[in-house]
């Protein structure tokens, strides 16, 4: 089963279905704690950003993070793995209603919903954020992989800290 | 710890503002206290930038304390501050963080105000076919929205709840007003986007890390390893005459290993980016001093960390919990790689960055530590016990200096 197409659009069965691999290899890398894997689904040149829906809707650039290349994203998970301050946590992505929107000379656009739940010590496990992808996807070397991955999300607030990726 | 409202607290230990009981991060009747006598007291409380609201009409959402309330821009370009609480019968009217409206109604009966908070409709006031609506004697000018009194400088909006507060200029003090100055220094600014975090801790303690160099030094391994705050390098602590303000100032060093840096664990002298634009700030303000973080009591932060700015806003919500609202912002006039180098760097910051992650994890089990030891004390001798300006970084002064006017306002 791979994603849905927008309403008139024609995709092929098997694009679907790697569109759709593509979305399960970046929530095995994150969830499975092979947080190396993360960056090697982007561009060399890719944009990351996660902001929160209030910016995004009035234009405003910041985010909780940017990156601006597949270097700054494996900087991310340098800086977690060796240098940032943390309490030990467990966090799980749960991403539906993936949808290609667009087929364009650029990239495949695609959007879809994500959730994360995070699991703390001595905590129950909590709705941690919920928001939408928008992403544009291009092939590189044979394989799909994410030009640009914008994670809005819709609470304003976020608890505490965002320590891995979303 | 028992915590009813009435429950026999120790009293403060006799070391007064060297040691801190963890009674003041946990009991609700403290909290209620502080309420009452720090932010609805003689106190000037930030309330969001006038970029937030250029035109008239605009309005911003804020919180002070735990009052929210509505800034507003009239339409003689004044800035209002009013409670978001409806003069009939309490309802919140304003729901949205940010907007812009031509008047104010309240959604349940639709009493309506002008920009200024003034009441300027009631709906059937004078009843129906001759039958019901308000009494005779009714005065629409006595049922206005709560208005706070309100000082701006430079583009930031400041109220308060008390008639007593000395004008803002006085209560900041002559070197804190110089050090809020060289930010917000009157050129027009840019609103660059808003952030939120909910920190599951007492609020004392997100003034008490940005007035604390001492922690800079060791945790933070971005700060130490590329030299942006650091404890070998020539930093002054400053505080306003009270106490209850604070500024730290430092210079950009190296990333070279020395002396100071074998004490630092978290040093890391190979310590490099892959993407380098992220660490490569511009010289833009008057002087030699990089970084300066400014705590204003009793809910602001305002931090200039290479070329990021912001304004971090301390937000109570009960004794074991306050939301961090953080307003990034630059010049209008900023060049495109200024702009760019401001939006970068603020992946150090929020509750994201790269040094800020580090703090609001801090903070947790800080709290975590505190609730199931309420007998115990904090412990505040870096540097000596007295309130006074240092020319280095090794000291708690400017948490000691937070607790003499804490002690003082709180009558503890």
């Amino acid at each position: 089963m791979g994603p849905a197409a927008a309403p008139g659009l024609e995709v092929p069965h098997d694009l679907r279905q790697r569109v759709g691999d593509l979305y399960c290899a970046y929530c095995d890398a994150l969830d499975g704690g092979e947080y190396e894997r993360w960056p090697e689904l982007f561009t060399e040149a890719c944009l990351y950003k996660v902001l929160p829906r209030e910016n995004f809707e009035r234009n405003l650039p910041i985010g909780l993070i940017a990156c601006e290349s597949r270097a700054m994203l494996r900087d991310r998970i340098t800086a977690l793995r060796e240098t940032a301050l943390y309490a030990p946590r467990i966090v799980r992505h749960f991403v539906s209603s993936l949808r290609i929107r667009a087929v364009e000379p650029d990239g495949i656009r695609a959007s879809a919903n994500f959730l994360l739940i995070q699991s703390m010590v001595d905590q129950p496990s909590e709705v941690f954020l919920a928001g939408t992808y928008h992403d544009r996807i291009v092939e590189v070397d044979g394989a799909l992989c994410f030009a640009e991955k914008l994670c809005v999300y819709d609470s304003t607030i976020v608890p505490t800290s965002l320590v891995l990726p979303v | 710890m028992d915590t009813r409202a009435d429950a026999p607290r120790r009293p403060w230990p006799n070391e007064r503002w060297s040691r801190i009981p963890n009674w003041v991060y946990t009991d609700p009747a403290v909290f209620q206290r502080e309420q009452e006598r720090i932010f609805e007291g003689a106190s000037w409380l930030y309330v969001c930038l006038e970029a937030e609201i250029p035109r008239p009409g605009d309005f911003k959402r804020s919180q002070l304390g735990t009052k929210p309330v509505v800034a507003l821009r009239d339409g003689d370009g004044l800035v209002n501050v009013v409670l978001n609480r409806c003069a009939h019968r309490s309802a919140q009217f304003c729901n949205a963080n940010a907007g812009s409206l031509k008047e104010i109604v309240c959604p349940y009966h639709q009493w309506t105000y002008n920009l200024k908070g003034e009441l300027v409709g009631v709906p059937f006031r004078r009843g129906y076919h001759g039958q019901g609506g308000m009494p005779a004697e009714f005065r629409m000018e006595e049922h206005g929205l709560q208005r706070l009194r309100v000082s701006c400088r430079n583009g930031v909006v400041f109220a308060s709840f008390s008639d007593a507060t000395e004008p803002l200029e006085q209560y900041l003090g002559p070197r804190q007003l110089a050090s809020f100055d060289r930010v917000f220094d009157g050129r027009e600014l840019e609103l660059l986007g808003n952030l939120r975090q909910r920190i599951p801790c007492n609020w004392k303690l997100m003034q008490e890390n940005i007035k604390d160099p001492y922690h800079a030094s060791l945790l933070h391994v971005f700060l130490v390893s590329f030299g942006l705050f650091r404890l070998d390098q020539r930093s002054e602590v400053e505080l306003d005459e009270t106490g209850r303000h604070a500024v730290l100032i430092s210079r950009r060093g190296e990333q070279v290993a020395n002396e100071a840096t074998q004490e630092m664990r978290n040093f890391r002298a190979d310590f490099a980016l892959e993407d380098k634009r992220l660490i490569d700030p511009q010289r833009e303000f008057p002087g030699d001093a990089t970084v300066a973080m400014q705590t204003i009591w009793p809910n602001i932060i305002i931090q200039q960390q290479s070329n990021t700015l912001a304004t971090r806003q301390i937000v109570p919500l009960d004794a074991g919990q306050f939301d961090l609202a953080w307003t990034f912002f630059g010049y209008r006039d900023d060049p495109p790689e200024l702009r760019q180098r401001r939006l970068r760097q603020a992946n150090l910051m929020g509750p994201a960055g790269y040094v800020s992650l580090d703090d609001s994890e801090a903070l947790l089990i800080s709290q975590w530590g505190i609730d199931p030891n309420p007998e115990a004390d904090m412990l505040l001798e870096m540097g000596g016990r007295e309130v006074r300006n240092e020319t280095h970084m090794v000291t708690e002064t400017a948490l000691r200096g937070f607790y003499k006017y804490y002690t003082e306002v709180m009558g503890l």
